[in-house]
């Protein structure tokens, strides 16, 4: 038996207060995905070295690996404990509740847009190329597509989100979903960074979050895999990793040191998964502060 | 060649896996292309506008893998699946592989590596500084590629340097050659007994590879920074590399490269020229001659000029050198094949020097002449994205660079600009440059040529001559392939110019009417 550490606060309700089976759906390194019969969910136990998120465990051990579990394996919650097959348990005597919670946007945005002018510079030299960064030489026809035509369509999103045409808005952002490599598209990263700063309660864009998110989460069930839109349903409604919170927070102050840390801690999700939601939250509050005064 | 496609059915890898597999598969010898993605609505339509498109693929949910292979035939493309599939199977099972060992700080590497004596930062603005101050801290001389950092830590870090007898190049250098290694965006030339002290960075790779043409060669070249030679600065590390080279045994000549400096700093400049022991030719683009002259030092117009002055000043006989006078001939042809409607230059570069020089050459007989670099407000370009009259455009101003990397690297943005200008039927000339060199593009006229042919073709159907002219900047001992480059551009019947200086003037000439 092992330890959870810590765990969503979501998660935590809905295996203490209904039933919860359900059954292994995907395995990695690190991390270990669970579909819920009754929710319909994922829900994800991760080792302790990663960060606390949406729907998620950390359990006390380096890696997932080890417990030999597959995929089907059954899945099933009694009292405090989560057991795996007949191969993994798992206590919550002595979990941690995590609730994620994103800061609201500044009413003085100076430090702000000093600190996103530094984000983005700093993407640009350290982010990893190959999905919204463009690589300087591409491997293949695939990623150079790909990468055009991210940037083609974040650029035509941009337009019409500054001048809020907000229906106009959708059909571009609707077309970035399940566009790119990796498990989980860039398109999908980059919408994940996006719907957080759609999230911050006070922004100029926040009434239109509900209409945009909704939306786009709406088509993108058919468009991508679980595991993504999982991850983008939840950003919907501002639920994200704890990488992603601390990184807002980090640029809402003014500290160097703070932000490069938060910022690195980001990038290094995934392979470009992390750059890719990166350049989200640099597009979410460049829309932000140009959408300014007009939109409210 | 032949396309199949392998489904995977709801297949999850993380994506770490994924790219390293993807990278894996395409090293395989009987792959043409390998693509491994997830089989998404998107991916699929990019599948499709790349010509991957399979009716498999068409198949694919968006949870399963698709793995497509591009191969000469049936039975390659099959070996490329096994492969593949031995790769997804292995994925786990493989150690990492050696890698150049990494420091964390500047102080380990240091302490790790006594003998270096020389710090490239290349970190973001905000900490460069920072990192800078620990390198001259630890007795080493600093290369700063960083930009965007304050002038008041540009003036400390010189001033720090100064003191302890270190170069402090930067910020925002990107071009120098000490000891006879080329860092950052520099040529491979040869070593020699001229040296350059340079706060222009193509314009010091420009003479240098000239000097090299010339037969001569680069004992050292100091890259300054571009700020150096403002008022705040006061031309610190030019003084301190003109000194610098006039201590250095190797230096038989030095050869002083800029924008004209602030007045207090030229005269600074100026007088240390005047005691130095050693020839010293001055181009300052745009300079004063008699001020110049004064201080006893060479003046040089142009790029070639001040190349030829130092290597005559190092000892070549000029009658032995091939100075590439301007083809008058070509000049008087051209300008039948242009209407008189077809009035105007619109230069295009990489290099923010080589802008300079070609837009000064122009200045000389024109008075319309715009661009993002005009030190005259009025002459600046009011919108970046249109031109005006004759217009010289330096992409790799930040203005141009914002989000992107500089355009030596990344050829779009010119590129875009470059079929706008095509199609503008006042265009007379299109002049451009390719920087090849250490750091630069791997294939820079060859991103250009499918859209170089392409314009040339539409303005010949609208029954106009559209006259380019290409300059490769490099040498034969470039890691890029020097006569190669000269080759595509004369294929694509592109004026080939032999130095910036050439393309300048011909494309002046050019454009002139009624002489």
């Amino acid at each position: 038996m092992i330890n959870a550490i810590s765990g969503d606060s979501d998660f935590i309700k809905e295996m203490n207060n209904s039933l919860f089976t359900g059954f292994v759906h995907s395995t990695f390194n690190r991390t270990l995905n669970i579909k819920c019969f009754e929710s319909g969910d994922l829900f994800t136990i991760a080792c302790r070295k990663l960060d606390n998120g949406p729907n998620t465990l950390i359990v006390n051990v380096d890696n997932m690996k080890s417990g030999k579990i597959e995929v089907n394996d059954r899945v099933r919650v009694v009292k405090n404990l989560l057991f795996i097959g007949d191969k993994l348990t798992i206590s919550m005597d002595q979990i941690n509740e995590w609730e994620g919670v994103l800061p609201s946007y500044p009413s003085n945005e100076e430090i702000l847009k000093r600190n996103v002018k530094k984000m983005k510079d700093y993407i640009n030299l350290h982010g990893v190329g190959g999905g919204m960064k463009k690589k300087i030489i591409t491997e293949n026809p695939f990623e150079a597509e790909v990468s055009n035509m991210l940037e083609k369509r974040t650029y035509f999103l941009m337009n019409e989100l500054v001048a809020n045409r907000i229906s106009s808005a959708l059909p571009h952002a609707v077309s970035l979903v399940g566009l790119g490599p990796g498990l989980t598209p860039s398109g999908d990263d980059f919408l994940t960074g996006l719907f957080t700063i759609l999230n911050m309660k006070n922004s100029p864009l926040y009434p239109n979050k509900k209409l945009i998110c909704e939306e786009v989460l709406r088509k993108a069930k058919t468009l991508t895999n679980d595991i993504s839109y999982m991850t983008l349903k939840k950003a919907a409604i501002g639920k994200v990793r704890e990488s992603l919170i601390t990184l807002l927070n980090s640029l809402l102050i003014e500290d160097d040191e703070d932000l490069i840390l938060s910022l690195n801690k980001l990038l290094n999700i995934g392979s470009s998964s992390g750059t890719d939601i990166a350049y989200g939250i640099v597009f979410g509050m460049e829309a932000t502060i140009r959408a300014g005064g007009k939109v409210c | 060649m032949l396309v199949q496609a392998l489904i995977k059915p709801n297949t999850y890898f993380d994506s770490v896996s994924l790219m390293s597999l993807s990278t894996k598969a395409n090293q395989i010898e009987e792959v043409e292309q390998a693509i491994i993605a997830m089989g998404t609505e998107m991916n699929k339509e990019v599948m499709k506008n790349v010509g991957l498109m399979t009716p498999e693929v068409e198949t694919a949910g968006a949870s399963d893998l698709i793995i497509v292979v591009k191969a000469t035939t049936d039975e390659l493309c099959e070996t490329a699946f096994e492969r593949i599939n031995e790769l997804f199977t292995k994925k786990n099972s493989g150690k990492k592989g050696k890698n150049d060992i990494k420091y964390s700080t500047i102080s380990s590497a240091a302490g790790s590596n006594p003998e270096a004596n020389l710090a490239i930062i290349a970190v973001n603005g905000a900490y460069a500084a920072r990192e800078a101050k620990k390198a001259l801290e630890n007795d080493l001389h600093v290369m700063m590629f960083s930009d965007n950092v304050s002038v008041e830590d540009e003036i400390e870090l010189k001033k720090l340097a100064h003191e302890k007898g270190l170069l402090m190049m930067g910020p925002d250098c990107g071009t120098a050659i000490i000891g006879n290694t080329a860092l950052c965006f520099a040529n491979a030339v040869r070593k020699g007994n001229i040296g350059i002290v340079g706060a222009s960075g193509t314009g010091s790779q420009e003479v240098s590879v000239r000097i090299h043409e010339f037969g001569y060669g680069i004992s050292q070249l100091i890259g300054t920074g571009g700020r150096d030679l403002k008022e705040e600065v006061g031309g610190i590390m030019m003084l301190d590399g003109i000194q610098a080279l006039e201590d250095d045994e190797e230096t038989k000549v030095i050869v002083v490269v800029s924008k004209p400096p602030a007045p207090s700093v030229e005269e600074k400049v100026l007088a240390k020229i005047k005691t130095c022991k050693k020839p010293v030719v001055v181009w300052f683009i745009g300079g004063n001659e008699e001020k110049i002259t004064e201080a006893g030092a060479h003046f040089a117009k142009m790029s070639k000029e001040a190349a030829l002055k130092a290597v005559l000043l190092a000892g070549a006989d000029e009658s032995k050198l091939n100075k590439r006078a301007l083809n008058i001939p070509l000049i008087e042809e051209v300008r039948t094949k242009l209407t008189p409607e077809q009035k105007y230059i619109r230069g295009l570069f990489s290099g923010g020097t080589l802008a300079d020089e070609a837009m000064h050459a122009a200045m000389e007989k024109f008075d319309n002449v715009y661009s993002n670099i005009q030190r005259n407000p009025e002459y600046r370009l009011k919108d970046r994205y249109t031109s005006q009259d004759h217009t010289f455009i330096d992409f790799g101003d930040d203005e141009y660079t914002q989000g992107k990397p500089h355009p030596m690297i990344d050829p779009s943005t010119r590129l875009e600009r470059f079929i706008q200008e095509a199609k503008d039927p006042s265009v007379g000339v299109i002049v451009m440059d390719f920087v090849i060199g250490y750091g630069a593009h791997e294939d820079p006229v060859g991103a250009f040529l499918p859209a170089i042919i392409e314009a040339k073709q539409q303005a010949e159907q609208e029954g106009r001559h559209l006259e380019i002219i290409g300059y490769v900047l490099g040498t034969e001992l470039d890691p890029q392939d020097y006569e190669e480059q000269i080759n595509k551009l004369l294929a694509a019947e592109v004026t080939h110019a032999s130095s910036m200086q050439n393309a300048g003037l011909l494309a002046r000439e050019f454009v002139v009417k009624g002489e």
